[in-house]
């Protein structure tokens, strides 16, 4: 005992029945005094001088905001016709931050299960995920509806794992304007990182090339913005508030015609595979404006197989294709333009003075620099010619003759005034430039001069000359308009998602070419002559006025033979009312004007066909394009067999 | 030692004992505090179990369950206050021996979550013996130091007391429920001190309790033990892992401020972002619905509580009842700041209830029938004498 102060009782039989501790009651007192105490200061602490944080912090926890996607705008042709439209379809996505480690291995195989997919790539697409741990990350899109339920059932077994209502890309025609239209794709990790800041999502889908890439800042629209309540297991409860409404996006009316589009690529198919070719190139553009009325690259793809999720089979076995189906191959390649640049070669000359339209020119089975042999194409020649004859012949020594006086310098200055050695500026992704040779050039990239026959290569298109196939139409859109080069464009109006316009495109001349109207005439005269001598067969036996050059151009290595594979080209230009007149029977008073309105080009790759194969397929989109009953088409052409023959 | 050797003057004793209860000392504040704690116990069940197509009276809801034991313990009450007290001295020894009984019987055929043994099964719901373990071992140690008399003060009443607590003590240990060993421990220091234990010789063995705590922290508890005792001390917890339940009470606390959220309208109850809500974080709804007043209410109902608790041992005209309140106070006392402490954030996480609040059975039945005994203890006094 501690000398506490003791109380006692005393019972009936007199023995102390309890023993009092005052003091010790006190201190028990006291004790639950301090811990109650200590109890409701920490709670004073935390519920009145901490309560904001801790309400934020709540709020943190419950709520959340979640995007509102904004209806992509669409597309549609001039005639507003819908090339595309949004499908709402079942997307599967996984939040890392959602998926217990653990459990990984089982929910990932589950879900391959399911899905048809590769658990690897399931694995490789979680963790190559650029976003935080509580993005979601997207697995498969366009699951079947059943399938979809199936998995949001199955909540519990499949932690993280939603199911997302995702509006699709559905492309009408598919394949037909793939190259142009392009598509829509989940977001790159790069893509991510530069535009995290305008708003994208980790699990964004965005333009990733065509006119969905060049044009996504339209079409995307703009995203609102929801506050939703979710619980501790992630779920969503309730929507709380919507902050900001989506605003649709955009839509696009092109310049090209759905209905050209087809002409063209019925006319070029027809030619390919007549001639049992594979890859080639149409397109149909209005000289007036710059206006593209219908581009075909061949061999084509479907966009939707990317917008509904490619697999990397599909993909590969794209990429892998020789013929390079996912290349737009009238604005991402360059190919040897052959005669067909013998436009430069003639415009130089008459610009520059050294032949006028009368000056007769001695054309010969070859001309010689030096020991070196340069021949004319049918190795005799065509006597002496003025450029009606040259051009309408496609002479070669008329041209190396041409080129020779011009020197390679202002033979590259007058193709670049023609727009070739540089983009056009269309709009589309990734097209490339060209090469137009000059001195400067050559010393540039191989430290050596042009040397003479390098000039006179370069004069009719072949050589070191490159050029891309918009690169081609335009120069002889500039010449059939009497003089300006246009940039060729592909979207007419931006139309906001009530329907008001809200960008008109308007022509926009690149360059007015600094050649006199009475050069351009008589160019516009000789590309005539090319049809009416017959160089292009039964063409001029349409009841219409064409113009235009064809093109044989050389590459690569020669076969046993000693005969070079080619590519065939053709760029045609018919002006406005085109039909034949007693008046103008030869159609020259016609192609004087500079009213055409349509220029078309065909280009076909390794052809090697008996005749010229871009020249029957130009003539058989005219023969559409103007309804003429009659057939023109001359089959026999399209047979392989080498008309051409080198030395 | 003392508690057999008066077995047989206790027998003698029969004679004496009274024969009927004087019922105009039943406490009926004593009744109404654990009613109105009881009923906030109740009232978190209910925000908890209530929710979208959920009707908080579902078969097997929590609240349902509630209203069940709390109907049980109302009955358990009447009969154990009923009952005279004095027979539970009697009965000390066979009491002692079920409750070890209880105890190795949980051990044997006990389930629970992650590798312990704590509850049992019984109609398909989990009892927790542990629970009634400590109302037995409140009633074998009051029965133990009410025989000491004068020599209360010797160091032979604490070893006394401490050998008897200590059986049980190490059961539950095994299965292993470290706080429900901790109220033991809380217990007997409470019913020592109260009962003139020698203060020298139990500030010694505190001194070598603190000297052997390295041993004990590296030998006898587990990782997760370890882990969970010193999460509270960590300012920067894992909050995904470990310190997960701690950050999502002290949110559900913090963010209650002065009145609450409102019954039902905590978010982080609603939204199942506080763990074992109704059991062991009971606490967090509360805080977190009612705020800081309900707390204070609740934390006031406690201090009335045990107070007419001690009241009773200050009336009780033999140590046993004495002891008894003590005991029953200690171990109220305790659960309440072990238990709100830990919701708070400045008490290691353990698996003790919050007396009468939180939602368990064993619990419930246990602390009706402590009261029933304070009861007892009350209508059999005789006035003081002094």
């Amino acid at each position: 005992m501690t000398g506490d102060p003791v109380m006692s009782t005393l019972s009936l039989n007199g023995r102390p029945e309890t023993a009092r501790r005052p003091l010790r009651f006190f201190v028990f007192a006291l004790a639950v005094l301090i811990g109650i105490g200590s109890l409701s200061a920490r709670l004073f602490y935390l519920q009145i001088l901490n309560a904001s944080r801790y309400t934020t912090l709540a709020q943190a926890n419950r709520t959340l905001l979640n995007p509102l996607p904004a209806a992509r705008g669409l597309i549609y042709d001039r005639d507003k016709q819908a090339l595309v439209s949004n499908v709402p379809t079942y997307s599967v996505k996984i939040t890392p931050a959602d998926l217990p480690l653990r459990r990984r291995p089982d929910v990932v195989a589950t879900l391959a299960g399911l899905l048809g997919l590769d658990p690897a790539d399931i694995n490789t697409a979680i963790d190559s995920s650029s976003g935080s741990r509580f993005d979601p990350v997207r697995i498969a899109s366009d699951v079947p509806k059943s399938t979809a339920n199936f998995i949001a059932e199955s909540r519990l077994d499949l932690p993280g794992v939603q199911i997302d209502v995702e509006a699709r890309r559905q492309y009408v025609d598919g394949p037909l304007l793939s190259q142009v239209v392009g598509y829509t794709g989940p977001i790159s990790a790069a893509q991510l990182r530069a535009l995290r800041d305008k708003g994208y999502l980790g699990d964004d889908l965005i333009g990733k090339t065509g006119l969905e890439s060049v044009y996504e800042t339209a079409l995307r629209g703009t995203y609102g913005q929801q506050l939703v309540e979710r619980n501790a297991a992630g779920q969503q409860t309730k929507v709380l508030e919507t902050i900001t409404e989506p605003k649709a996006g955009s839509s696009l009316v092109l310049t090209i015609s759905r209905r050209e589009q087809q002409m063209a690529e019925e006319a070029l198919k027809w030619g390919i595979q007549t001639a049992g070719l594979k890859r080639g190139v149409m397109i149909v553009m209005n000289p007036q404006t710059g206006e593209i009325l219908a581009m075909v690259s061949l061999p084509t793809y479907d966009n939707n197989a990317f917008s509904r999720g490619i697999s990397n089979s599909a993909y590969q076995a794209l990429l892998n294709n020789p013929d390079q189906p996912l290349l737009n191959h009238a604005v991402n390649a360059r190919y040897p333009p052959g005669s067909t640049y013998k436009l430069v070669t003639g415009i130089g000359g008459l610009a520059d003075g050294k032949i006028a339209a009368t000056t007769q020119l001695q054309t010969q089975p070859f001309l010689s620099i030096g020991e070196t042999k340069f021949y004319e194409w049918n190795k005799q020649g065509f006597g002496a010619c003025d450029i009606l004859c040259g051009f309408g012949h496609s002479s070669d020594t008329y041209f190396f003759q041409v080129a020779g006086m011009l020197g390679i310098d202002r033979l590259g200055y007058w193709a670049s005034q023609l727009g070739f050695g540089q983009p056009t500026g269309i709009d589309l992704p990734g097209e490339v430039s060209g090469i137009v040779p000059t001195n400067q050039w050559k010393l540039d990239t191989l430290g050596q001069p042009i040397f003479p026959g390098e000039t006179y290569q370069a004069g009719i298109g072949q050589g070191y000359d490159v050029v891309t196939p918009i690169q081609m139409i335009n120069a002889y859109s500039a010449l059939a308009n009497g003089g300006t080069l246009y940039r060729p464009q592909l979207v007419r109006d931006i139309v906001g998602p009530d329907g008001k316009v809200t960008q008109a495109f308007q022509p926009e001349v690149v360059r007015k070419l600094e050649v006199s109207d009475k050069v351009l005439k008589t160019m516009r005269e000789a590309a005539r002559n090319v049809v009416l001598i017959r160089h292009t067969y039964n063409l001029v036996d349409l009841p219409i006025v064409v113009a235009g050059k064809s093109g044989t151009a050389e590459f690569g290595l020669p076969d046993a033979a000693g005969r070079l594979p080619f590519h065939s080209w053709f760029v045609a230009f018919v002006p406005k009312d085109p039909q034949k007149t007693a008046s103008d029977p030869m159609g020259m008073k016609a192609v004087d004007r500079t009213d055409s309105e349509l220029a078309v080009l065909a280009f076909a790759y390794d052809s090697r066909t008996k005749g010229n194969v871009a020249t029957e397929i130009v003539k058989y989109y005219l023969q559409m394009h103007y309804g003429i009953q009659e057939d023109y088409r001359i089959t026999d052409l399209l047979q392989r067999g080498n008309f051409y023959q080198s030395n | 030692m003392g508690f057999g050797r008066t077995e047989t003057a206790r027998v003698r004793d029969w004679g004496n004992r009274p024969i009927g209860a004087s019922w105009p000392a039943f406490d009926l504040q004593l009744v109404t505090y654990a009613v109105l704690l009881a009923t906030i116990g109740l009232a978190m069940a209910y925000s908890n179990s209530v929710g979208p197509g959920a009707s908080a009276l579902n078969a097997g809801s929590t609240f349902a369950r509630g209203l069940l034991w709390t109907g049980l313990a109302v009955v358990v009450f009447g009969i154990v206050a009923v009952f005279d007290y004095q027979w539970l001295r009697t009965f000390a020894w066979p009491l002692y021996l079920g409750q070890i009984g209880l105890l190795v019987l949980t051990l044997a055929v006990g389930t629970g979550v992650g590798g312990v043994a704590r509850w049992i099964l019984i109609g398909g719901m989990a009892f927790q013996f542990s629970e009634i373990a400590k109302i037995l071992m409140i009633v074998v140690l009051a029965s133990f130091l009410g025989s000491r008399g004068d020599r209360a003060g010797s160091l032979r009443t604490i070893v006394g007391a401490a050998v008897l607590v200590g059986p049980p003590l190490v059961l539950v240990m095994l299965q292993p429920d470290l706080g429900t060993s901790l109220v033991f421990g809380g217990i007997l220091v409470g019913m020592l001190f109260m009962s003139g234990a020698s203060l020298r010789w139990l500030g010694a063995i505190a001194s070598a309790i603190v000297v052997a705590f390295p041993f004990l922290w590296a030998n006898v508890l587990r990782d997760y033990q370890k882990e969970r005792l010193t999460t509270f001390l960590n300012p920067n917890p894992d909050i995904q892992g470990s310190g997960y339940q701690l950050y999502q009470s002290q949110i559900a606390v913090g963010s209650g401020g002065w009145f609450g959220k409102g019954l039902t309208n905590g978010t982080q109850n609603q939204l199942d972002f506080l763990p074992v809500q109704t059991t062991d974080f009971v606490g967090a709804i509360l805080a977190e619905e009612l705020g800081f007043l309900g707390c204070i209410v609740v934390f006031l109902l406690f201090a009335a509580l045990i107070w007419r608790i001690l009241v009773a041992g200050w009336r009780s005209r033999d140590p046993f009842g004495m002891a008894f309140a003590a005991g029953l106070a200690s171990m109220i006392l305790f659960q309440l700041v072990v238990n709100f402490g830990m919701v708070i954030g400045i008490m290691p996480i353990t698996g003790i209830p919050l007396p009468f609040v939180s939602h368990g059975g064993a619990s419930l039945i246990s602390l009706a029938a402590g009261l029933g005994i304070i009861q007892s203890i009350n209508v059999r006094q005789r006035r003081a004498e002094w």
